[in-house]
Parts: structure tokens; C-alpha cells; sequence
């Protein structure tokens, strides 16, 4: 039962519902101090698969291993906001934060002391002894998040944690999320919006159906959907190049086609050999919001 | 056990202030201090007001003797009696409120019995003279002043004094007197009555904290933190806790201010329970308690709605209100056979089981066995709770089918 290279272990797992599969055959692996982007259209099967993680679920088949444990053993390490989410609204802030890191097994103090630590960090330590209902959307979104790490989890799941918020404070809980990782905690991130996956996560799955149809380094995925382009921008001029099969030019601007299987660093060698002044030299790859539609779209048309 | 505990501790103090908590335990205590100023205040008058009401009894009556039968009146009755020579004076004492009503009795009344029942206005009526037990002892008391022994004459007047003993189930005397066999009865009913009565204001907060939690989403961040189970027990404890601190409030102040009344009208002692019904009541209360509120916390999830929650929490409640719409039939035979049927049924033993100790010898095999179904059912109640809990729990905005629920028992997932 003991994995000792991920923090989480999905194996051969499957749930199905009233006899439709929300989750087949899924497997990943999330690797420690790693921001692992879970990604998917609505219904993919990603809260099923979080709700297995975190032990409110069972599934019918396979194995899931979280931080060496199985799913409820560890649970008081893990930290997890919900898509589905909400808190006491009567209750004062503080109070809130301090029930649910005891439920996940904190001393009292404890909690009160990273409760308002953590409540400081998001500028809400004015608000901990109001009611939740006193405060904005935006507040409560950062209150629910600070609700999911509050217990000082090693592994985060973060379900949608931008939704709602405003920009300033979009970029206050991306720069959490870094700062999280830099702790060496384990961060797995389910969202939409694709621009922040790109700046935050190093891996990614991509379920559609409950299927994985993109697993992997974020980086290799992307070149994959771009395979063998090269953007160069240099003054001189440029006619051939070996491994090179076609050239577009727009002014000083190039856009290099590589013959299958030919290196982009054996290109740059032979610029740089001919003593072409190199302004920009970029491996092109599609924006993941390109890659998230032809993949699902793909998928449908299979 | 210690989320259980955190669990508890959380649900006690967010609903111990809540205030129709706060109103509905401070109101008997209130209306209890309010009934007693009262009371105080008026003393000694408010119980002979209601005495003169309601007792059928004239206060002063006037005699009009003319068969020289009631003439004098004996010293006993002096106080109450009062003989006139003729009707009109009768009359005039009447109008004047002297006496409250007269009696014309008639020359020949040795031989027909007849006498007139004179009143004024909507007083004591003439009707129900015929009933008075004063009355007819003071006709009986001086027919025979004077003819018979005065014993005899005593028992003539007071023919009955009874003394019921009831026999247990050797042939022996429990000895009891009708006041205690009274008492007996009465506090494993109020017993009774307190159970339903938490029952309800309970099972209340626990729809209402189950339905909260699963309409502000927080459900799907508690349960990612505790099991279905401990989330459950953790909320019977401790609005079971909650229930019987208002129970207890409400004991509490009953006590202080019945004493406070009984020293005020100088009643005597009020103990009157036999220990071992009320340890079986207590234990019967404690069970029943436990099985109504994993019930309600279970059916709390099922609804989207608190409306819908109450709704089918109705339905359960009903079970422990069964055994009182049968409590006419319950006094005349409290062994009757769907009496033992219903205590051996989990919703209803509770509650009729209270009802029967008190009312007769029930047989140890009724008591064991509804103890046993009652100990048994709690578990698999818990079990079944809890899975469907977690299926309510998690459909947000609609309800489980009767279908998805048994499916859900079946796996045990």
C-alpha cells in the first residue's frame, strides 16, 4: 500500500452512477511539492474523482493512495475546497476557521494562531470576528480557501479557488499558491481558466468523460501540439537551413517548419554558425485553451 | 471519538444561542414565576374563588322547616345551616346574599320526599342541588339525630370512605394510597410527554443544522474532514445534550417553583414515584431519544429543503405520538395485545412502554424485549442513517429516490 513517489496514486479507478461511468480507468500520479493541474469540460468527472481523493465517495474499482495512506486515512494532511462550497453564515469568521481545523484534528490554540495568521496574509484579520455573511463574495472565497489550509495540510486539492474573485486578488491567491509550493507542499488544482494553469502548474491531466485524454509535464504537452516550429526573428536573411522543410518570412519575423524529427537545437546551432544576428528564438507551442478544446473536441469526434 | 466530541461541542453552543432555543426554554420558567406572583399575590382567595366555582357545593343555606324534622339544627351544621321561621324571611336573607340558596321543606315531606330548592339569579342551581353531597348529608344526619347509634348515624351520613390496594402479580398489597397510586402514574407520563416533546424540539435543530449545512455547501468541506457517521453521532449527542438542558431548565424550575407553591398553599410532601419505574423511563427516554434523532439527522439530509425536511421527518415523528392517541384505551387495559404489539416496534416502544409501566404490572418479557429492540435497532438505525446521510447530503438540489436510497443500503458504500 506504501508509495513512496507520489503523494497521490490514482490507479485503474472507476465509478459509475445508475450505470453510467463518471470516472473509467483513470490513472495519474501527483509527485511531491508539484502544483498538478486537473483539468476537464464541466462533468468530466473531476469532482468525482476529488470526492474519491478525499474519501466522501467510494469508487467501484481500482486503487487511489494519498500521501502513503488510503483516501480517509490521511485526511486530517489534506487540505480541500470544494467546488460545491460554502460556511456557517451566522457563525464569526474566526470561529468557522477554528471548528474545521479541529475537525481535521488541530488543538484549539493551534488553530486560532494559524487562523489569524493566515486571515493577516489575505487582509482579513479585521474581519475574524464578524459573521461570514458580512463579508463580500470575494472575502468569503478567501475565507473558504483559507478554511482548506488552515490545518497545514501537505497535500492542497483546490477546487475552482479563482472563481469569483477579481484580479487584485486573483494574483493574491496565485502568489499563495507559489508560496505554497515553495513550502514543499503538494497542490493539486482543478480550474477553467487556462491562463492560470499555464502560470502555476508543472503537470497536467486533462479527463473528458471520466477518460485521461492529456497527461504530463505541461511543457511537453504544449510542444506536442506544436510539434517541429520554430519562431525566429533576426535581421539577417535566411533562404535554407538544414532540417529545415519549409520558411515563412513577415518582414524580420520567421516561422520555421522542422523536417520530422529534426532537433530545434541543431537549427540554432547552424544560425548561430552562419553569424546571423538571433533577436528571438522560441520552440512555438499552441495556448493551452487551444490544446483543452482540439483535445475534447477531438475526443467527441472519435 | 474526538471528532464526535468536536462535532457535538460545535452544535451545542452555535444552538444554545440560538433565540427560539433561548425563547421556547426560558418560557415555561416565565410563565411559571407569573402563574405564582399570581397565585401569591391573591393567596388564599384565588382557592376559594375556584373552590366556590367549581365544587357544586352552596356556601350558606337557609332551611325553611316546616315538617319540624330539621329544627334545631345540630352544632355540626350550625356553620353552614341556618334555620328560618317563615319563607319570607328566607327570601330576604337570599336577596341580601346571606345564603346562596334556601330549602322550603314541606309539612309532608316524610311522605313524598319533595323539597324546594330556592335560588336567585344563575347561582347555584336547583338542579344540581339533587347532587349535593352537603345536602343530603344534613337531611340524612338530623332524619336520624336521635334514633339511631351515633355511629351508625355517622356511617349514614359518610357511608364510604375508599381505600384502593392494588395487588401485584404475587397476591400482596402494594400499599399505596389513591394519591400515589396517582403520582405513579402521572410522572412517567409527564415522562412520557417530555420525550415527545424533545423529540420534536430536537429533532427541530437537527433538521435545521443538517439542512443548513448541506444549502450553504460547508457539508462537502466537513465531510471531507470526518465520516458521514461521526458527523451524524457527533450532532445526535450534542443537540441531544441541547434537548436535555432545556429539559432539565424546565424540570429544574418546575420543581423550584412547585415547591415554591406547595410551601405557598401548604401542600405536604410531593415524592410519589416508585425508583425502578422511573430508572426504566429514564432508560426508555434516554433509547428512544437516541433512535428519533439518528432518524431525524438522516431524514434532515434527504430534503432540499428544510420544508421538505420537516415534511418527512413528520412521518417518523408520528410513531412516537401513536401510543398517546391510544392512551384512552391504554387506562382501561394497559396489557392489551396491540399495547404489547407496539412495544415491541422501535418508533413505538418508547413511548408506550412509559405509558404502560406506570398503569400496571407489565410482563418482563414485554420489558426485556422492547429493551432489546430498542438497543438493537440503534445500530442499525446509525448504519442505515449514515449511508443515506451521505447521499442526501451530497445531492444538492434534489432529492434521492426511494430507489437510489435502497440501491444505497444495498451496496453498503
Amino acid at each position: 500500500m506504501k508509495k513512496k513517489s507520489g503523494e497521490l496514486h490514482v490507479a485503474g479507478v472507476c465509478k459509475s452512477y445508475d450505470g453510467v461511468d463518471a470516472v473509467s480507468e483513470l490513472d495519474f500520479r501527483v509527485y511531491r511539492g508539484e502544483v498538478f493541474g486537473l483539468l476537464g469540460p464541466n462533468g468530466a468527472g473531476k469532482t468525482t474523482t476529488i470526492r474519491m481523493i478525499m474519501d466522501i465517495i467510494k469508487p467501484d474499482a481500482g486503487e487511489i493512495v494519498v500521501l502513503g495512506d488510503a483516501p480517509g486515512v490521511a485526511r486530517d494532511r489534506v487540505g480541500y475546497l470544494p467546488e460545491e462550497r460554502g460556511l456557517y453564515r451566522n457563525l464569526p469568521v474566526l470561529d468557522t476557521l477554528v471548528y474545521l481545523a479541529e475537525l481535521k484534528g488541530q488543538p484549539r490554540a493551534t488553530a486560532r494562531r494559524r487562523a489569524n495568521a493566515l486571515l493577516a496574509e489575505v487582509e482579513l484579520a479585521d474581519w475574524a470576528h464578524r459573521p461570514v455573511k458580512a463579508l463580500s463574495r470575494g472575502m468569503q472565497q478567501k475565507v473558504q480557501l483559507i478554511a482548506s489550509l488552515v490545518h497545514d495540510p501537505a497535500l492542497l486539492i483546490l477546487d475552482e479557488p479563482f472563481q469569483g474573485l477579481d484580479p487584485l486578488n486573483v494574483e493574491l491567491v496565485k502568489s499563495l499558491i507559489r508560496k505554497l509550493q515553495d513550502e514543499g507542499k503538494t497542490i493539486v488544482l482543478s480550474t477553467h481558466q487556462m491562463n492560470l494553469v499555464e502560470a502555476l502548474c508543472d503537470r497536467i491531466l486533462l479527463i473528458h468523460r471520466g477518460r485521461a485524454v492529456l497527461y504530463g509535464p505541461l511543457r511537453e504537452i504544449k510542444e506536442q501540439y506544436a510539434p517541429g516550429r520554430v519562431r525566429l526573428r533576426t535581421s539577417g536573411e535566411i533562404d535554407s537551413l538544414p532540417g529545415v522543410q519549409k520558411i515563412e518570412r513577415d518582414g524580420n519575423s520567421y516561422e520555421l517548419t522542422l523536417k520530422e524529427g529534426a532537433p530545434a537545437q541543431a537549427v540554432l546551432q547552424a544560425i548561430v554558425e552562419r553569424g546571423l544576428p538571433v533577436e528571438l528564438f522560441a520552440v512555438a507551442s499552441a495556448p493551452l485553451e487551444e490544446i483543452f478544446i482540439t483535445a475534447v473536441e477531438g475526443e467527441h469526434h472519435a | 471519538m474526538r471528532r464526535i466530541w468536536t462535532i457535538a461541542r460545535h452544535e451545542y453552543l452555535v444552538n444554545v444561542r440560538r433565540p427560539t432555543f433561548l425563547l421556547l426554554t426560558a418560557a415555561v420558567p416565565v410563565l411559571g414565576v407569573i402563574g405564582l406572583i399570581v397565585a401569591a399575590f391573591y393567596a388564599g382567595q384565588v382557592g376559594n374563588f375556584f373552590e366556590k366555582q367549581f365544587s357544586g357545593e352552596p356556601e350558606h343555606v337557609g332551611v325553611v322547616d316546616q315538617s319540624g324534622l330539621f329544627t334545631p339544627i345540630l352544632a355540626d351544621y350550625r356553620a353552614q345551616f341556618y334555620s328560618y321561621p317563615d319563607e319570607g324571611q328566607a327570601r330576604q336573607a337570599l336577596l341580601a346574599e346571606k345564603v346562596s340558596l334556601y330549602l322550603l321543606i314541606p309539612g309532608d315531606y316524610l311522605a313524598t320526599g319533595k323539597v324546594q330548592v330556592v335560588t336567585q339569579g344563575s347561582g347555584f342551581g336547583a338542579a344540581t342541588a339533587s347532587e349535593s353531597t352537603n345536602l343530603r348529608r344534613f337531611l340524612v344526619a338530623h332524619l336520624l339525630a336521635n334514633k339511631v347509634e351515633p355511629a351508625i348515624r355517622a356511617r349514614a351520613v359518610a357511608p364510604l370512605d375508599a381505600i384502593p390496594v392494588v395487588l401485584g402479580s404475587e397476591g400482596k398489597s402494594t400499599g399505596e394510597t389513591s394519591s400515589a397510586f396517582f403520582f405513579r402514574f402521572v410522572v412517567p407520563y409527564l415522562l412520557a410527554v417530555l420525550l415527545v416533546i424533545t423529540i420534536f424540539v430536537s429533532s427541530g435543530f437537527l433538521l435545521q443544522s443538517v439542512s443548513e449545512e448541506k444549502e450553504s455547501r460547508v457539508i462537502e468541506i466537513v465531510l471531507s474532514s470526518v465520516t458521514a457517521t461521526q458527523l451524524l453521532a457527533g450532532k445526535v449527542l450534542g443537540l441531544g445534550a441541547l434537548g436535555l438542558t432545556q429539559i432539565l431548565v424546565w424540570t429544574v424550575s418546575s420543581l423550584a417553583l412547585g415547591g415554591g407553591a406547595a410551601s405557598l398553599l401548604s401542600l405536604g410532601d410531593l415524592t410519589f414515584i416508585e425508583p425502578s419505574i422511573l430508572l426504566l423511563a429514564i432508560v426508555y427516554y434516554i433509547l428512544g431519544f437516541t433512535l428519533y434523532a439518528v432518524l431525524m439527522g438522516s431524514v434532515g439530509a434527504l430534503g432540499t429543503t428544510m420544508r421538505e425536511s420537516q415534511q418527512l421527518a413528520g412521518l417518523f415523528s408520528f410513531g412516537a405520538a401513536v401510543p398517546y392517541m391510544l392512551s384512552g384505551f391504554l387506562f382501561t387495559n394497559p396489557n392489551a395485545l396491540l399495547a404489547r404489539i407496539l412495544s415491541f416496534f422501535p418508533l413505538t416502544a418508547p413511548t408506550m412502554m412509559m405509558l404502560r409501566l406506570p398503569l400496571a404490572e407489565v410482563p418482563t418479557v414485554d420489558i426485556i424485549g422492547s429493551l432489546v429492540v430498542l438497543v438493537a435497532s440503534i445500530p442499525v438505525v446509525l448504519w442505515a442513517g449514515a449511508k443515506v446521510f451521505r447521499l442526501g447530503l451530497l445531492m444538492y438540489g434534489q432529492r434521492p429516490t426511494l430507489v437510489q436510497i435502497w440501491h444505497t443500503l444495498q451496496r453498503g458504500v
